[in-house]
């Protein structure tokens, strides 16, 4: 294939049919360019679609993503379902997606917008996930909140004893990363309400090392969570989990304000699993491969101002969302905008050469 | 066969023990003045305490040794409180210090 074969120039491929993607579409598809979806689910929605509801004013989550979604098929957004692209080629200015051997398509910009991972609690083996029931990570608690898996004690307990970890796989380098997830700590609290509103009787805690409640209206959910909740902050990293009276497990952390050590039995512990790299960006000259993520792997790295799209060493190749590192959803919506404005004036300048 | 120790054991004396109940005494204090909960303990009220210079009171302490059970303490400590309100001028989180100390320093035994 060589460069003159090549003609959608304005023909812009989003990988990634989650709220990046989605919205990243719109904000694209509202300015007059013709966009396209390529989703390796078979399902829009990316991990919004395992979320019950959203902090810090409680929306469903399906409500939002039902909006979306129905914004996405009223704009006519071609979609690409069950297809993972997992590489780029560049012909001329513009590029071919691959999977594997197979193209799925050309483009003259690419947006990655596909998103995170969640850390692997299995990796925290102190903690014990995948070895005791009672241990559940923020995904599995929203699971449970939406009726998809039951709850991990008996339903005779009426005050059930539920602790939180902050920072799981976030803050580690032992873990490879050395980022805060910057959303783990205001869906803790989140959850902690949640819990106490369906058992008022609970005791609820949070295990933290610094409470980071950086976005609008996360530190009035916070005080929220202490005062009309009763949900209890301790500050300190736990230590360990292991089995305990019954079907309970016991804890240990050291209190760091009282300097000193504690413990206590729960019926549930709830581990706030951190965001990390979905996929490795390796790129070379006229191609750019989305590999497996090893050990230590960032998230992608792109170029010029905070907000800035622009990938790296690559024309033509933009990023959005939280494929850049941690984001929630209000910075993602924001990011896309951006990401939209960054790629039209990349093709308008593209036309100007063109003309010129 | 003896159990294996990873190093993570403590002295059982010295630990904190959150399994237990909040003693009735505490919660009362806590339903009577339920700012108490908003401490997040910044020190704030412990750097602008007089009393505190001199004495170990300090409030953001006693909130942690009352969620703790340590009434006794508490109580003693919370008499060192001279009522100025510098701290409760200074609360971020609006914390009613003084009704908070007057029900702290209620938790001592009287004194004879």
């Amino acid at each position: 294939m060589n460069a003159s074969e090549y003609l959608p120039k304005d023909e812009v491929a989003i990988i990634g049919g989650g709220p990046a993607g989605m919205q990243t579409a719109l904000a694209l598809s509202e300015r007059g360019f013709s966009v396209r979806i390529y989703e390796q689910k078979e399902q829009l929605g990316g991990h919004l679609k395992g979320w019950h509801h959203l902090f810090p004013h409680g929306v469903a989550a399906s409500d939002l993503l039902g909006q979306l979604k129905e914004q996405v098929l009223a704009r006519a957004v071609p979609l690409h379902l069950g297809q993972s692209v997992d590489r780029l080629q560049k012909v001329g200015a513009g590029w071919v997606l691959w999977q594997g051997e197979r193209p799925l398509g050309r483009a003259g910009v690419v947006v990655l917008a596909n998103g995170f991972a969640l850390f692997d609690a299995r990796r925290k083996e102190e903690y014990g996930y995948g070895l005791y029931p009672s241990v559940l990570t923020a995904a599995d608690l929203e699971a449970v909140f939406r009726k998809e898996q039951p709850w991990p004690f008996g339903s005779d307990r009426m005050a059930p004893q539920v602790g939180f970890v902050h920072c799981v796989g976030s803050r580690d380098l032992k873990c490879g990363s050395p980022h805060c997830s910057k959303l783990c700590c205001v869906t803790a609290v989140k959850q902690a309400m949640a819990v106490k509103s369906l058992f008022p009787e609970a005791q609820v805690y949070c295990f933290y090392m610094d409470l980071r409640m950086h976005g609008l209206e996360y530190e009035e959910l916070y005080r929220k969570a202490q005062v009309d909740y009763g949900v209890r902050f301790i500050r300190g990293r736990l230590s360990e989990a292991a089995p305990g009276q019954g079907k309970r497990l016991h804890v240990k952390a050291e209190d760091t304000l009282q300097g000193r050590p504690l413990h206590l039995q729960l019926d549930m512990l709830v581990l706030m699993s951190g965001m990390v790299p979905a996929f490795l960006l390796e790129q070379q000259e006229r191609a750019v491969f989305l590999k497996e993520p090893v050990f230590g792997s960032g998230f992608v790295p792109v170029q010029g101002l905070l907000a800035a799209g622009s990938v790296v060493q690559q024309e033509g190749l933009f990023a959005s969302g939280a494929c850049k590192g941690p984001a929630t959803l209000p910075e993602v919506f924001a990011d896309a905008a951006a990401v939209a404005r960054e790629v039209e004036q990349y093709l308008k300048s593209l036309k100007a050469v063109a003309h010129a | 066969m003896p159990k294996p120790d990873f190093g993570f054991a403590f002295a059982p004396n010295r630990a904190l023990d959150l399994s237990a109940p909040l003693l009735p005494e505490v919660q009362v204090v806590l339903e009577t003045e339920p700012s108490i909960r908003a401490c997040m303990a910044c020190g704030q009220c412990a750097a602008v305490c007089t009393a505190g210079a001199f004495t170990p009171l300090a409030f953001y302490r006693l909130v942690l040794q009352l969620r703790g059970g340590d009434v006794a303490a508490v109580g003693e400590r919370a008499r060192h409180c001279m009522l100025c309100g510098k701290c409760q001028m200074t609360c971020p989180r609006g914390v009613n210090i003084r009704n908070a100390v007057l029900l702290m320093a209620a938790l001592a035994p009287p004194k004879p």
